[in-house]
């Protein structure tokens, strides 16, 4: 946004955006395209594109009107009619799929099915559809857009879909993907989501890669919801993960999203026609089964030394706390009748005498819960807080948990529910090594 | 003709979107990354040429990365750094020495290079000053915009399916200096890219060596086109530069013009598979590519018979241009029907039937390439088009070392140029400008040195690439005359020889602090230096060499016990006595 000062001028002579300008200033003069201000910078500094391509900043003494550009809308996308057996594309915003305007460099983030295929050519190999449900940044997506998410792969594969292809932001995906794998169970056709950590304005994005290495995986016989991103820095293999499974675990690099305490369930290649299991995955089921209520109503706290009791005694609002712990599940209990410790068992304690579950979770990300083997995790166990053994990340103990207080309010059935496998978030058995 | 110059040359700081120093890596990589690149849509739907040439290409870029040299900024992991200040300090520096206005805010771009030199696909740069000048000999040449830029990669090898790149180079801040085309002839064009130099230099925060500096050249003739010639090294060859480009854009002309006049406009041409005429081809070239799974294709130039094989620049034929066209789809080359097709082994069998097969006339040529198909098809169009242009195209081109030049891609046009959105935008206040250091301008500096110095050494100090020791060694108390021919003399002729200097700077500085004490004699400096070159003190050497000054009472016994024989003691004596010293004692 433009200062006051600069608006008022701009107004006054009817300049707009793209519109040629001259801008006189300290006795030169300067000709060019009148650019949007960006959020940051000084607001009385204009910023014009020179007939090289540059944008500079000046300070103007006047400025000219020298002609306009008119009015540049966006047409309105027009969704493309779903054919049986289509990989359907649904874009829910994020880096992915955006475009950039040259002209004054904005991105936009949606993107039409003819551009789509216009951008990844590639994609003319696999009969697809696609359009947009919302242009979001994946941080302001919560359970009510899980759920509009939900009903509209359920409507797709209603309507004939053979596999569906989310484009997604990154930095919540792995909440949606874990989200959609609660409320769809025994999927008939693969649910793929995919993003990317390079924006698409880049000639470097990774999108291209990632996109149709899902729409190839989409079309696998796959019975779950998944998560296609690069397998490492190079643009050569993708990984597929399972949704219960992935945790982005880096804020920039191609290769962030990791399947945690399990290995991706394979590994992908479009350009090879490479599909290569690294572990078991569920095939295409015959029904699906929908139970999309949600509880949105959840909390995850992140346990840390001089936590106040205080802390946890607030939560007595919500409906459900995912704790994430230190170790094998952990919190701060003042044992041994420590001085200077004020321990957080008794809060919480209360919290589930009054009805309100509490879960567990490690902030080591990787390895297993294991309440049992020092006192601090015996005495929580002993108050009742859920999740020992379970090797899920704090992220889907929170998905799950909030998906399961949508199903049910009596404690031992969300205990129940807690502790039984429903989409692969809780293993039996911790592998030993393999691809990460 | 219309000349006009652009200057890289790189900053001494660190690079300029992150914290990695800018010297180079030696060794192995530690890492090593492969990408692909591919064009980004802009608001029409639309690529600009230069990209859709590169991506045309298909090509695996592979990085070699060095831990101590690089981070995740290089390797496209991590968002850029803010800009590197110093270097932006630097650059304003310049900017200001070139009489530019610097803007109020720097806006950082993103300039679109898909060939892989930038491992994000696009170069980061911005405009810092604009409306500068330099004053010559032929009037003023205009220097409308001064720019910051990240260095590219430096490529290691090239394939037809891959290029390697070290990226130690990669984000090495450049400035970028261009003129105006108001340079008036080849020798302004000299004159101007050696003072351009002498401004660098002057502020001694420029890198110095072997392609720190970068000259391209722009050049325009009547009825030709603007052409870029990039990457020329040497500055001497600059007007032969000029020159050559000038030729090739008459021969150019000429061609069109006999072209048009026999009516061989428009092009028609169309690739034929002739891939059967060569299945027992004794010409290897074919041969191999055949037996590996390549196709032959070939295409008709109807009225271009003769026109391949003229010479556009020395050694080089307008075949040539439409060989490099075709190499943009990654083959090596093309075979034209000016050539010698003997030469190949194609028999005069197949020659027959490839005449029948293109239907060629009397005044028709012919061009063929061998490649896997699509590529061939790429090529042969590439090549097509080329030959179909009614006007000489907009290039980029590479300066060859002997004075002529190759075809490297379109002349990129305007799309190429959006917003960095990552890295916040500079304001360039007054107290920020007022914090640079600035040197002084190149005229008050050949001014002052006129005072210290004779005319000739004066001149030759300004250009000098020591003129920065030279400064700070005579600020601290050293004779001008003898720092100046110690460096521009007796240095040169040293290394002539072939001594080399571990650390020029440093040597020099013990040198000139340790003559300040009188251990030792001018005429001895030669002696010394070269026994310092390797890193020794001036100490240690005039003690281990017994340079050692024989002066007062020492040098009257040495007098009494030479016989008062000047002519002797100078002869056994030179490096270790002070004539003047000695004339004094000798008159008593």
């Amino acid at each position: 946004m433009y200062s006051k000062k600069i608006q008022s001028q701009l107004d006054k002579k009817k300049i707009d955006t793209g519109d040629t300008i001259t801008v006189r200033a300290k006795d030169r003069i300067y000709e060019g395209f009148l650019m949007p201000k960006p959020h940051f910078g000084n607001p009385d500094i204009l910023v014009i594109k020179l007939s090289s391509g540059y944008n500079i900043g000046i300070i103007p003494d006047s400025i000219e009107l020298v002609a306009t550009t008119g009015s540049r809308f966006d047409e309105p996308s027009e969704p493309e009619k779903p054919k049986k057996g289509d990989i359907s594309i649904l874009g829910c915003g994020g880096t992915i799929a955006s475009k950039v305007e040259y002209r004054t460099g904005a991105v936009y983030p949606s993107i039409k099915p003819k551009e789509l295929r216009a951008a990844f050519p590639e994609l003319s190999d696999w009969p697809i559809h696609s359009r947009q449900i919302f242009s979001l940044f994946s941080d302001d997506m919560n359970s009510y857009h899980w759920k509009i998410i939900a009903d509209e792969i359920e409507e797709e594969i209603k309507a004939g879909s053979s596999g569906v292809v989310l484009m997604h932001g990154t930095d919540t995906m792995s909440y949606t993907a874990s989200a959609i794998s609660f409320m769809l169970q025994q999927l008939p056709v693969p649910v793929v989501f995919v993003g990317s950590q390079r924006s698409s304005d880049r000639p470097s994005s990774e999108n291209k890669m990632n996109l149709v290495n899902a729409v190839f995986s989409a079309s696998q016989d796959i019975g779950e919801v998944t998560v296609c991103m690069h397998a490492d820095s190079n643009d050569e293999l993708c990984h597929l993960h399972r949704a219960t499974r992935v945790r982005k675990m880096h804020t920039s690099r191609r290769d962030a999203f990791r399947s945690i305490n399990s290995d991706p369930i394979a590994k992908v290649d479009y350009r090879a026609l490479l599909f290569q299991p690294l572990s078991d995955y569920r095939k295409r089921h015959k029904q699906l089964i929908s139970k999309k209520k949600f509880n949105e109503n959840v909390a995850i706290i992140y346990v840390h030394p001089n936590m106040k009791p205080d802390l946890i005694s607030r939560l007595s609002d919500y409906d459900g706390v995912v704790l994430a712990g230190t170790g094998l599940g952990h919190v701060p209990v003042g044992a041994f009748g420590a001085k200077h410790v004020k321990g957080i068992l008794e809060p919480i304690k209360q919290l589930i005498d009054s009805g309100i579950p509490v879960v567990m979770s490690s902030q080591c990300i990787t390895g297993r819960l294991c309440m049992r083997v020092y006192a601090n995790g015996r005495l929580l166990k002993d108050t009742g807080v859920i999740g020992d053994d379970a090797d899920w990340t704090p992220e889907v103990a929170f998905t799950k948990l909030s998906w399961v207080l949508g199903q049910t309010k009596k404690m031992e059935e969300i205990k129940r529910l807690m502790e039984t496998d429903i989409a692969g978030e809780i293993s039996s058995k911790s592998p030993i090594g393999g691809e990460q | 003709m219309k000349l006009g110059l652009e200057i890289h040359q790189r900053l001494q700081s660190k690079k300029l979107f992150c914290e990695d120093g800018c010297d180079f890596a030696e060794g192995e990589p530690d890492i090593i990354i492969q990408r692909r690149l591919h064009p980004v849509l802009s608001e029409l739907g639309e690529t600009d040429d230069a990209s859709k040439a590169e991506f045309s290409k298909n090509k695996i870029f592979e990085y070699q990365a060095f831990k101590k040299h690089n981070c995740l900024v290089e390797l496209d992991e991590e968002p850029p750094r803010k800009m590197n200040e110093e270097a932006l300090k630097i650059a304003l520096e310049i900017a200001l020495q070139l009489n530019a206005i610097p803007v109020d805010e720097v806006q950082i771009m993103r300039k679109i290079v898909i060939d892989g030199s930038n491992t994000s696909g696009f170069q980061r740069t911005a405009i810092i000053a604009l409306n500068g000048h330099l004053e010559t000999s032929k009037g003023p040449v205009k220097i409308p915009t001064i720019a910051i830029e990240e260095e590219s990669a430096g490529i290691v090898s090239s394939s037809e399916d891959k290029v390697v790149y070290r990226l130690d180079r990669l984000g090495i801040p450049l400035i970028e200096i261009t003129t105006d085309p108001d340079i008036r002839d080849p020798e302004h064009l000299l004159e101007t890219a050696e003072k351009i130099g002498m401004v660098l230099r002057a502020t001694g925060k420029v890198a110095r060596g072997l392609g720190t500096i970068r000259q391209d050249v722009n050049i325009s003739t009547e009825g030709g086109a603007r052409v870029e010639l990039k990457g020329a090294q040497n500055l001497k060859i600059l007007p032969k530069y000029a020159e050559t480009e000038a030729k090739r854009q008459t021969e150019l002309v000429k061609i069109i013009h006999e072209l048009r006049t026999i009516n061989a406009f428009p092009l028609k041409s169309a690739a034929v598979d002739v891939t059967s005429i060569f299945k027992k081809t004794q010409a290897a070239v074919i041969e191999k590519g055949i037996s590996s799974g390549a196709v032959v294709l070939a295409a008709k130039l109807p009225k271009f018979r003769g026109i391949p094989g003229r010479q556009i620049q020395p050694g080089k034929r307008f075949g040539t241009e439409l060989s490099q066209y075709a190499r943009m789809a990654g083959v090596k080359g093309i075979i034209h029907g000016d050539e010698d097709l003997g030469k190949y082994k194609i028999s005069e069998d197949e020659q027959k039937q490839l005449r029948k097969k293109l239907e060629l006339g009397d005044q028709d040529s012919f061009i063929i390439v061998v490649a896997p198909e699509r590529q061939a098809l790429n090529a042969i169009n590439n090549a097509i088009t080329r030959a179909g242009l009614d006007f000489v195209p907009k290039e980029t081109r590479k300066a060859n070392p002997d004075g002529t030049s190759s075809f490297l891609r379109p002349l990129p046009g305007k799309a190429r140029l959006y917003p960095e959105t990552d890295v916040p935008v500079i304001p360039i206040t007054k107290e920020f400008l007022s914090s640079i250091e600035q040197s002084e301008s190149l005229e008050d500096k050949k001014k002052n040195l006129e005072k210290i110095l004779n005319k000739e050494l004066a001149s030759k100090m300004l250009k000098s690439r020591h003129l920065r020791l030279f400064e700070k060694l005579v600020e601290k108390g050293a004779d001008p005359k003898l720092t100046a021919t110690t460096l521009e003399e007796t240095i040169v002729s040293l290394r002539r020889e072939g001594v080399e200097f571990s650390s020029l700077e440093m040597t020099v500085e013990n040198l000139f602090d340790e003559y300040s004490r009188g251990t030792f004699v001018k005429a001895a400096i030669p002696d010394i230096l070269k026994a310092m070159a390797k890193g020794a003190s001036a100490e240690s050497v005039i003690k281990v060499y017994r340079f050692q000054k024989i002066t007062g009472e020492a040098l009257e016994k040495l007098i009494e016990e030479e016989g008062r024989d000047l002519k002797k003691i100078m002869a056994k004596y030179r490096l270790q006595v002070d004539p003047q010293e000695l004339s004094q004692l000798m008159k008593r």
